[in-house]
């Protein structure tokens, strides 16, 4: 059985780790920036958790309403913050689109970041994932996943829906 | 000459920011009103009479004790108030404050304070009309620097992390902001919203806080460069060691 998609292969993943916390609107910025680079194939937000409700002490339960959840456009696609973004990790094809990457990162960001070339998202299937989605069949032992992108972008019991974007999914990246 | 106690060595702007935090000769930097502070510590209406846990002191008579006639209790323990905290988070981005200042601070021009002293945050608990009294004086003066620092009930998430664009530390339950080059706090220290926006300043610059900070930072003033610090911190830490070798002693 022939796989539709894979995260294997010659791909590098950087990680864009910007001095200071972004605001929603510098991150929509960078992440459009980064989203017209040549070759980008997943993206992965990281930052400070920015929760809808109060979790301990005794305010527990009351709103917080944080003027940085706001809804972020990019590419063709809209969500909503949950976080404030504190890094960006990006998997490119190939070594040639790093240096846009890095001028992209230069033209948004008002400051200096840290940009690490390494190994941050899992390329392949892991026994949590193997839990999760099993096999593909009896005989064919592969992940049972159309495309194995998703891997290593959302935790194993997280909703997809809430925490995955896809961009330009009929587009050639 | 009457003696003027020196709280801690070294020359540089830090050690000296240090001895004044700890002998409280801080300079006032903005003002808030007394509703206003009650409001943000969140542990009575503003304006309503301080709840007590017991009869005051004058009515329920206190037995013959000589200690007790030569400690006077502070209002607090006299009126009989319930005992409640506020507690400071301070960035380590030169925040004015290190949490063990705020305890020092606390410990040597205050009574009947219970500080608690962590790496981020440092808590303080007392009678509740003593501890509306210290917590002004740290809230008022450059002890604290309402962008570089927070009072925060519960989620003091914040010391560590990189500021945000604005300058501000983050905070997780947006308690207070900047808004119009002003930080505002409308909730109280544990995120509960209050019916009311408390003013409280504008935010020292970057250059103002590197300046009044009592963090020692290699990209400000380096620990080690403050010989006199360093030899002070290995005499105490030589004597403890050998103090904890002969218990005798």
């Amino acid at each position: 059985m022939a796989k539709t998609a894979s995260a294997t292969g010659k791909q590098i993943q950087i990680k864009i780790f910007p001095q200071r916390l972004l605001q929603p609107r510098t991150a929509e910025k960078l992440l459009n920036e980064i989203d017209q680079v040549k070759g980008v194939v997943r993206m992965l937000i990281g930052g400070k958790n920015l929760p809808r409700k109060v979790t301990c002490g005794p305010g527990t339960g009351a709103d917080v309403n944080h003027p940085n959840m706001e809804i972020i456009h990019v590419g063709d696609c809209a969500f909503e913050l949950h976080v404030m973004v504190g890094e960006i990790i990006v998997e490119l094809d190939n070594e040639s689109g790093k240096e846009e990457l890095r001028n992209a990162c230069e033209r948004t960001l008002p400051f200096s970041f840290e940009f690490k070339q390494g190994h941050f998202i899992k390329k392949k299937a892991t026994l949590t994932d193997y839990g999760k989605y099993g096999f593909k069949s009896k005989t064919d032992e592969s992940i049972n996943l159309e495309d194995e992108r998703i891997l290593g972008l959302i935790d194993p019991h997280a909703k997809p829906e809430n925490n995955l974007c896809v961009i330009n999914p009929e587009g050639e990246k | 000459m009457a003696y003027k106690p020196q709280y801690y060595p070294g020359n540089t702007s830090v050690a000296k920011n240090r001895r004044k935090h700890m002998s409280n000769d801080v300079e006032k930097m903005r003002d808030i009103s007394d509703e206003d502070l009650t409001a943000i510590l969140g542990h009575r209406a503003p304006g309503s009479d301080y709840p007590s846990t017991h009869p005051p002191l004058a009515e329920i008579g206190e037995p013959e004790c000589s200690v007790r006639e030569v400690v006077t209790p502070t209002p607090g323990a006299a009126a009989g108030d319930r005992i409640r905290y506020s507690q400071f988070s301070d960035s380590m981005y030169n925040a004015p404050s290190v949490p063990y200042w705020r305890s020092y601070h606390a410990a040597i021009n205050f009574r009947g304070v219970d500080p608690g002293t962590l790496s981020g945050r440092q808590v303080n608990e007392m009678r509740e009309r003593d501890m509306e009294e210290y917590t002004k004086r740290q809230a008022e003066t450059e002890m604290t620097d309402w962008g570089l620092a927070g009072l925060r009930g519960c989620t003091v998430h914040g010391h560590s992390l990189r500021l945000q664009e604005d300058g501000v530390m983050f905070d997780m339950l947006d308690r207070r902001r900047l808004e119009g080059g002003v930080m505002v706090m409308d909730k109280d220290q544990v995120g509960v919203p209050i019916d009311r926006k408390v003013n409280l300043g504008k935010p020292m610059s970057e250059s103002e806080a590197a300046k009044r900070t009592t963090f020692y930072r290699v990209d400000n003033v380096a620990f080690r460069s403050d010989k006199e610090v360093v030899e002070h911190v290995q005499k105490v830490w030589e004597l403890r060691t050998k103090y904890g070798f002969v218990p005798q002693a």
